[in-house]
């Protein structure tokens, strides 16, 4: 860890700023604080977005960085961005979790890979305990666990796992008309996004059958129907492993007619 | 660091030994509703430099009215107000409803001309009406300062006015001049000792509203209006006898269906106020009116209603008072305008601080400038004219007894009670009167006194 | 008027009513009432006034008060006149009462 190690919130650039990226900020000032570091507030977004980091500003973080980019762009690109404009890996970064602007809370998780940093997402409750920053998540069945998470991280909080502090009147003032620093960094083309057509209702696979031989219209229907063969009772299959499974189902099916377009080969997939 | 303090009846002012050396600003406002922002803008525009404080998260989040706002006053903050303020529908069609428990008159008019420019009543709604008028103000200079709760003022010993003491860390503001548009309550106001006397809650009313959801088409059929013209309806007698009246209001989307009733005349009656609203709204004249609508928003808020003969001392050494913070809302049965009276009493109070601080004396005779303008303007000049209106019409008898005599006078002309001829207005006027226990002499008086208030 | 009680516009409950309306609630009570003030009061105004109901008659004859959906209207400290009864402030910014339409 440097001498002072830096503590970043990365907040979304939507104003005001959501009740997670409150938590964010806030656990930001108070670890920085407690760590005796540096805080930082970033967000990529248009000059628009430079609102969320007065707030953060009159809060009492040390400084603020917009980095030039979109309102909205995914998460990976944020990601990119955030790395990019922060030009080293911080000791700490954190951010909302499902912050109204990053709606899949994906961008934490793609920031840890990008940073090599340890990440742990959705956290309730995050604090310095005897030098080691400790951290709880909900999990599944109303449980919670107890994380120990080493330095570098990057942490996701939970709206209302800390209250942001009120910003003291002077700071407010001040914030708003302090210069705030830009860092303009090279984005990839944003990837098309997965595209979707309108839904088309849903029609039932024709089922080819052979024209039943015969001419009385009864017996031809139960040739249709398939009632005119012995019933076999219900198979339940108990196999040994998946790869049997497959095989017994495969071979029912093709048994059955079902999969006559499919050839041996795309069996082995 | 001093123990925390917060506004309400009680708050104190902060004592300075000293007067502060410097202030941080020229013109402190307090409250952006219409008076604060206007008063901001004002004074802005004149070259002040100016805070404006608001207690809500944004501008208007903490304000409720029946919703019709009248724009003239307007014309000199912002010109061609029309073509950019937050409107719901332009009022093309006023009317007053006077009812009785199975009875109503309604005298309904209708101006195709309030439907162009420049225009006369409009519907908004008052978190987009208050956010736009405090917009002008912060592009015209003024630093907003939301989510922060003026808890008393900055005295010096001597009792001049230097500032405000807010809620937040270090939150001490100094100013030349503050001025209070902090709305009914008025702490600011009281704390400064101009409100004279105790009794306010006889001067009190509570409106009550329903926000009603309704589709644009729903709406036009209803109410007979098409495109963005929009219906304002005011109603007496639907109150159980308890002084105050009742409005329909026509917004895009919705309505706004309300109760307005004097706060010791409710607590008297020992009825609660939305089975005043319940009662309305099942009023075969209303109805029809908000059947089906989705209710939205429930909203509830003081107004004040002592007219001109209850206005408190309007500066004192350093401080103004504007708007409702002053009573300055007319209301009074068919009428409930406040927010045209607040702007333009924010306006004259930012323009008489802005002038006071050029001429280097903001004590009490120095601001002496803010009464004179509003004497001279439609905002004293208004409420000294009606003065004796909310008198009237909170009266019992304008409340019991004469929605039944107007509307059995109406049902007695309209009946066609064959083979009878049919009566004349003198005999009805007579039975009626008898009927409901009117004493003549109290009828003659109040038309006069109807008469010279408007004459 | 005279409207009977089970007409279908009597039937929006309360709760109901309330419920299109934001609020961001403090941690601090903004309001508070002495309700032993309240056991030797019998006027009982605060109970017709109070728009949010949010003074509620006990079963033993007390008086309930809870804070936390409060128009911040003012209306009870008017009304009340009993000396201590209720201790009223705005609370802090930015919370309380928030009005969409207003
Ligand atoms: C039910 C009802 C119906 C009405 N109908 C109409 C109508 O149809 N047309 C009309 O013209 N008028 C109407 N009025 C009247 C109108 O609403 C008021 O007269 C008008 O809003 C007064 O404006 P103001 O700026 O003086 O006060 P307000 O609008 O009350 O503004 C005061 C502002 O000060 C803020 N504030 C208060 N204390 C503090 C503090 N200590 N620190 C910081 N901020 C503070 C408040 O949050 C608020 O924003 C109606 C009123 C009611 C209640
Ligand atoms: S709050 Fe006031 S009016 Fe209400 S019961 Fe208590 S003392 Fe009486
Ligand atoms: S301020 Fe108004 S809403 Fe709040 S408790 Fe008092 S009367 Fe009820």
């Amino acid at each position: 860890m440097a001498e002072q190690p830096l503590v970043v919130a990365a907040l979304s650039p939507a104003d005001p700023l959501g009740g997670a990226d409150q938590a964010a900020l806030e656990h930001t000032l108070r670890l920085a604080e407690a760590l005796g570091g540096r805080s930082l507030a970033v967000t990529v977004g248009p000059a628009g977005a430079e609102e969320v980091l007065r707030q953060a500003l009159a809060c009492g973080v040390q400084r603020v960085l917009r980095i030039d980019g979109p309102a909205a762009a995914d998460s990976d690109t944020t990601a990119r961005a955030l790395v990019a404009g922060l030009g080293l890996v911080p000791d700490l970064l954190l951010c909302g979790d499902r912050s109204s602007g990053r709606g899949t809370g994906a961008t934490p998780a793609f920031l840890a890979a990008r940073l090599g940093a340890a990440q742990a997402l959705g956290l309730t409750e995050l604090l310095l305990r005897e030098g080691e920053l400790t951290a709880v998540r909900r999990i599944d069945g109303r449980r919670r666990e107890q994380l120990t998470v080493p330095l570098p991280a990057v942490c996701s909080v939970e709206r209302g796992s800390a209250r942001l502090r009120r910003a003291a009147l002077p700071a407010l003032l001040a914030a708003r008309t302090a210069e705030i620093q830009v860092a303009t960094v090279a984005l990839p083309e944003p990837r098309q996004p997965v595209r979707l057509g309108p839904a088309r209702p849903y029609r039932p696979r024709p089922l080819v059958l052979p024209a039943p031989v015969g001419t009385d219209p009864l017996a031809r229907i139960r040739a249709l129907t398939e009632t005119d063969r012995p019933r076999t009772a219900a198979r339940v299959i108990t196999p040994a492993g998946p790869e049997a499974a497959v095989d017994e189902l495969l071979g029912y099916l093709r048994e059955h007619g079902y999969l006559a377009h499919l050839t041996r080969e795309d069996d082995q997939c | 660091m001093t123990e925390p303090s917060y506004a309400g009846p009680v708050s104190a002012s902060a004592l300075l030994q000293q007067p502060p050396p410097a202030r941080d600003f020229d013109v402190l406002v307090v409250g952006a509703g219409p008076a604060g922002s206007a008063a901001a803008l004002a004074a802005a525009r004149a070259g002040c430099s100016v805070a404006l404080l608001e207690r809500g998260p944004y501008p208007g989040s903490k304000n409720v009215y029946g919703g019709v706002v009248y724009g003239r006053i307007l014309d000199e903050l912002v010109p061609q107000w029309w073509e950019e303020m937050p409107v719901e529908r332009w009022v093309t069609r006023r009317s007053t409803m006077v009812m009785t428990a199975d009875q109503a008159l309604t005298v309904d008019f209708r101006s195709q001309r309030w439907g162009t420019a420049p225009y006369n009543g409009a519907t908004a709604h008052r978190s987009d009406l208050d956010g736009w008028l405090a917009g002008h103000a912060v592009a015209a200079g003024a630093v907003l300062v939301p989510a922060t709760v003026a808890t008393g003022l900055l005295r010096t010993t001597a009792g001049t006015v230097v500032g405000v003491r807010t809620d937040r860390p270090d939150g001490d503001l100094t100013a030349k001049v503050v001025i209070a548009c902090d709305g009914v309550n008025s702490f600011l106001a009281k704390e400064a000792g101009l409100h004279p006397r105790q009794d306010n809650a006889r001067h009190l009313t509570l409106g009550v509203k329903e926000t009603l959801a309704l589709p644009r088409e729903v709406i036009e059929q209803r109410f007979g209006l098409t495109g963005r013209d929009g219906q304002d309806i005011e109603i007496l007698g639907c109150t159980r006898g308890i002084p105050g009246g009742g409005f329909l209001y026509t917004n895009l989307e919705s309505v706004s269906l309300g109760v307005v009733v004097g706060l010791p005349g409710l607590a008297a009656a020992k009825v609660r106020p939305e089975e005043l609203l319940a009662d309305l709204k099942a009023h075969p004249a209303i109805a029809p009116l908000v059947r089906g609508g989705r209710q939205v928003e429930y909203a509830a808020h003081l107004i004040p209603e002592g007219g001109y003969d209850h206005l408190p001392e309007l500066a004192g050494d350093g401080l103004l008072v504007a708007g409702d913070a002053a009573g300055m809302c007319l209301a009074a049965g068919i009428w409930l305008e406040g927010v045209n009276f607040a702007i333009g009493a924010g306006m004259y109070a930012g323009r008489a601080a802005a002038a006071a601080i050029g001429a280097g004396d903001t004590s009490q005779a120095g601001l002496a400038g803010y009464r004179r303008a509003l004497e001279r303007s439609f905002v004293l000049a208004d409420h000294r004219k009606l003065r004796k209106v909310p008198g009237l019409v909170l009266s019992e008898r304008m409340q019991r007894q004469y929605p039944g005599l107007i509307c059995d006078l109406a049902e007695g002309l309209f009946e066609v009670d064959n083979p009878r001829p049919k009566p004349g207005v003198w005999r009805l006027l007579r039975t009626a009167v008898r009927r409901h226990d009117i004493s003549p002499r109290r009828l003659l008086a109040d038309a006069i006194t109807g008469m010279r208030a408007f004459g | 008027m005279t409207g009977q009680p089970g007409e279908d516009y009597r039937e929006i409950s309360f709760d109901d009513r309330m419920e299109g309306t934001e609020f961001r609630v403090s941690e601090r009570a903004h309001i508070t009432v002495d309700t032993e003030v309240c056991d030797s009061c019998t006027v009982r105004s605060c109970l017709h006034v109070c728009p949010a109901k949010l003074f509620v008659p006990r079963a033993d004859g007390g008086i309930l008060f809870n804070f936390e959906q409060c128009f911040e209207c003012g209306a009870c400290y008017q009304v009340c006149d009993a000396e201590g009864a209720i201790t009223w402030t705005y609370p802090d910014g930015g919370l309380g009462v928030v009005f969409r339409k207003g």
